[in-house]
């Protein structure tokens, strides 16, 4: 069955979906328009390639991994416009599927799938980001709703999304991890503003969003009250397997064939320590597309990835970190000077390569939960898991 | 075909390991280090006769299992973990040059004997600092001159495969253990777990295999590259095993030492290396089965990740042990020896990057 899968997606790819031309994507958005996405989306939808693993009831195909391994090995060659539509439908849409209500489930994950609706999600702060079980950000009940004050940061996407999942502190007075809960919140709801936060690179791939007494149902819990960190374990189990095992595209500016073809055009393949270093990044880009296939093969026997999303996500910042030295070395003082579309393209995803060690959970974090949940080692030193929250010093402190 | 292991893999590798626990656990090395024996014969007839392991990746038309190359992976996978002392990859890599060449009589006659374990056989191959050998003569009366350093069980073999250079090009020749003029002298192996020798030939008659010497040795070097990653990345499992499980125990500063990130982080990065070393092997070992045209590639890839990866992961058990890791008692000077070694035979990481960059086409 998973043949006629791949020769029908295959076809479909060849006939629908745009190679890529030249790489740009270092979190700064397709040029595509939120229009075109939506579209494409849609078209994907349509054609029975949303969701292949996500239940039918829910909009999915209820396919296996191994269609879902097809798929990704088929699409390497295209610039699918849709990555607006990735961070919904990896983390809320799949933490929906795993604990929200039945109602929430046939709500909005068929929506997602279809390009309907967008969707963020809502964690860091500016006082909690690797703490993240420090926010601040509040939720009241008042009635049948909760209000939500509060501000959040690093939010992909914000500025065009639908919906967002959102981290709130429901219970000042319990221990940190005791006391949060999920929510769905209404982008679009009265209070809710949102600014562009710009990095490095010039681009600005994400947000702040402020929270002024923002209204949302009761129904809106994602899972139940004050048990919101469990949820967002799970979202966050979701977040690293999706971008660990993501897989790099083959123009990718930091990839292999592009930097070999860079290297060739510059005449530096003649160098013995070039050559070296291009066949070194062949190497470790080959082992971690490897090892994505292996845990959705693994997946796929009944062995869940779990805990080793970490190691994924680690190997792929770490590649990044190597590419970037490797496409230094290529370049020479070019880096430091030019005037290409082509270099432009190469240095600017040199100039992201230390986001990539921070966004979707930093090296460091991602090294605790490969020591303490795949290795089984004991947890750092704590002084803050009992104290009830409200007792606790968080983010930057004055020195006075 | 998945990278995975099949179910008869799994079998495969559960009854090497429980072999390896019974009858070669890391206490044999111990008595082969104070004895002075290459390996323990006894050892070396179970795992021929029982297990047929030195038979894996011989033709059953030759007197093999024919099981392939994945079989041969997921086998010495175990064997490496173990640091179990054999002749077994000096055996296959001298099985695979004969059964890259044309000469039909030496492979009737060789390789069953091979394959059972009655033969202990080499190629004497090592890099360019370790020599070279010519070859003088035609017909009956080649004989060859040089000298091979260090040559995989070079003093235990009773045959060598010899590669010199003769007047048409590289030749492989056929050289019998007892030949005159042939002196194998056993080395001091950094690695307890190797038997290496020099080998010094001086006149020695020789006999000439035809066929494509260079693709011959070509596969040889991607099958030690296949054979050396899989033996490393099982015994850098062991030692990522072994350093988890202390980190798990040991108390300082009032917590398990895996507590501290110092620790823990180092770990981690282990721990990923492993994985991402170990799917390669993976790969490698399923196109050498099932997708020859990309072999080389995917087994020098393997070995250039796990040369570099597991070398630093014996340094950081050392580490990661404290005191106890540096002591002779302990295990982790074993492995990290082992890694020194595995690092370096048969082509270190830039001779493997360069050949990469070769077939990559660079």
């Amino acid at each position: 069955m998973s043949d006629d899968f791949r020769t029908r997606a295959r076809a479909w790819l060849a006939a629908n979906a745009p190679r890529r031309s030249s790489g740009d994507d270092d979190g700064a958005g397709s040029p595509t328009t939120i229009a075109d996405q939506k579209a494409f989306q849609a078209k994907l939808y349509d054609a029975g390639f949303a969701g292949l693993t996500w239940p039918k009831e829910y909009g999915g195909q209820g396919l296996t991994n191994a269609e879902q391994i097809a798929w990704s090995q088929e699409s390497r060659d295209f610039d699918l416009p849709n990555g607006a539509f990735f961070i919904g439908i990896s983390m809320p849409g799949n933490t929906i599927l795993e604990i929200g209500s039945e109602a929430q489930k046939k709500r909005y994950l068929p929506r997602m799938l279809r390009g309907e609706e967008i969707w963020c999600q809502l964690f860091s702060e500016p006082g909690a980001g690797s703490g993240v079980a420090s926010l601040q950000t509040s939720a009241v009940r008042d009635g049948d709703e909760w209000v939500i004050n509060g501000q959040k940061v690093w939010t992909s996407g914000a500025q065009f999304s639908d919906y967002g999942a959102i981290l709130a502190r429901t219970d000042p007075t319990k221990p940190k991890h005791n006391g949060i809960s999920m929510f769905i919140v209404d982008m679009h709801a009265p209070g809710v503003t949102v600014r562009p936060l710009k990095v490095a690179t010039g681009h600005s791939p994400f947000n702040e969003v402020f929270f002024d007494n923002v209204r949302v149902p009761a129904d809106a819990l994602i899972g139940e009250e004050n048990k919101g960190w469990d949820a967002a374990v799970v979202m966050l189990r979701h977040e690293r397997i999706a971008i660990g095992t993501m897989g790099g595209s083959r123009t990718n500016p930091l990839g292999y064939d592009t930097l070999r073809d860079l290297a060739a055009g510059l005449g530096r393949t003649s160098d013995a320590g070039v050559r070296r270093s291009l066949a070194e990044l062949y190497a470790r880009g080959r082992a971690a597309q490897l090892f994505a296939v292996l845990l959705r093969e693994e997946a796929q026997a009944g062995r869940m990835p779990g805990a080793r999303g970490s190691v994924a996500k680690l190997a792929g910042s770490e590649l990044g970190r190597f590419a970037g030295n490797v496409a230094a070395e290529v370049l020479g003082d070019q880096l430091a000077g030019f005037d290409t579309d082509e270099l432009l393209a190469v240095t600017t995803a040199i100039v992201a390569t230390p986001g990539s060690a921070i966004a979707g959970g930093t090296s460091e974090i991602q090294r605790n939960i490969i020591g303490e949940r795949v290795l089984g080692l004991a947890k750092d030193p704590g002084v803050d898991r009992s104290t009830p929250f409200n007792q606790l010093r968080v983010g930057t402190q004055r020195q006075n | 075909m998945a990278l995975i292991l099949t179910d008869e893999e799994q079998a495969l590798a559960e009854s090497v390991r429980k072999f390896v626990a019974d009858r070669s656990p890391l206490t044999s090395l111990r008595h082969l280090i104070a004895s002075g024996e290459p390996y323990d014969a006894d050892v070396w007839k179970q795992m021929t006769a029982q297990l047929g392991l030195a038979g894996l990746s011989v033709p059953e038309e030759y007197g093999g299992v024919g099981a392939g190359y994945s079989a041969l992976s997921v086998a010495l996978t175990e064997l490496g973990a173990g640091l179990v002392a054999s002749p077994l990859l000096a055996c296959i890599l001298a099985a695979e040059v004969l059964l890259r060449l044309d000469d039909e009589t030496a492979k009737l006659e060789l390789l069953p004997r091979i394959a059972g374990g009655e033969l202990i056989a080499t190629l004497a191959v090592a890099s360019h600092a370790g020599g070279h050998v010519t070859a003088s003569g035609s017909g009956a009366d080649v004989t060859l001159t040089g000298t091979v350093s260090p040559v995989l069980n070079g003093a235990e073999a009773s045959v060598l495969l010899v590669p010199a250079e003769a007047d048409s090009g590289t030749v492989v020749y056929l050289v019998d253990g007892a030949a005159a003029g042939l002196t194998r002298t056993r080395l001091t192996a950094v690695d307890h777990s190797r038997s290496l020798a020099r080998v010094t030939l001086a006149r020695t008659p020789a006999r000439p295999l035809a066929g494509d010497a260079g693709a011959a040795l070509a596969a040889a070097q991607d099958l030690a590259n296949l054979a050396l990653a899989s033996e490393s990345a099982g015994a850098m499992k062991a030692c990522l095993d072994m350093t988890a499980g202390y980190a798990r125990i040991r108390v300082a500063f009032g917590q398990p030492i895996g507590a501290f990130q110092a620790v823990k982080h180092r770990l981690a990065d282990m721990e990923k290396s492993w994985e991402l070393g170990n799917a390669a092997v993976r790969d490698a070992a399923r196109a050498g089965d099932a997708a020859p045209a990309r072999f080389s590639v995917a087994a020098s890839v393997a070995r250039v990740l796990l040369a570099t990866a597991y070398a630093e992961a014996v340094v950081d058990t050392v580490q990661l042990h404290g005191g106890i890791g540096f002591t002779w008692e302990h295990d982790a000077h074993l492995y990290y020896k082992n890694g020194l070694s595995n690092k370096v035979l048969l082509g270190g990481p830039s001779d493997q990057l360069d050949r990469l960059a070769d077939s990559l086409g660079i």
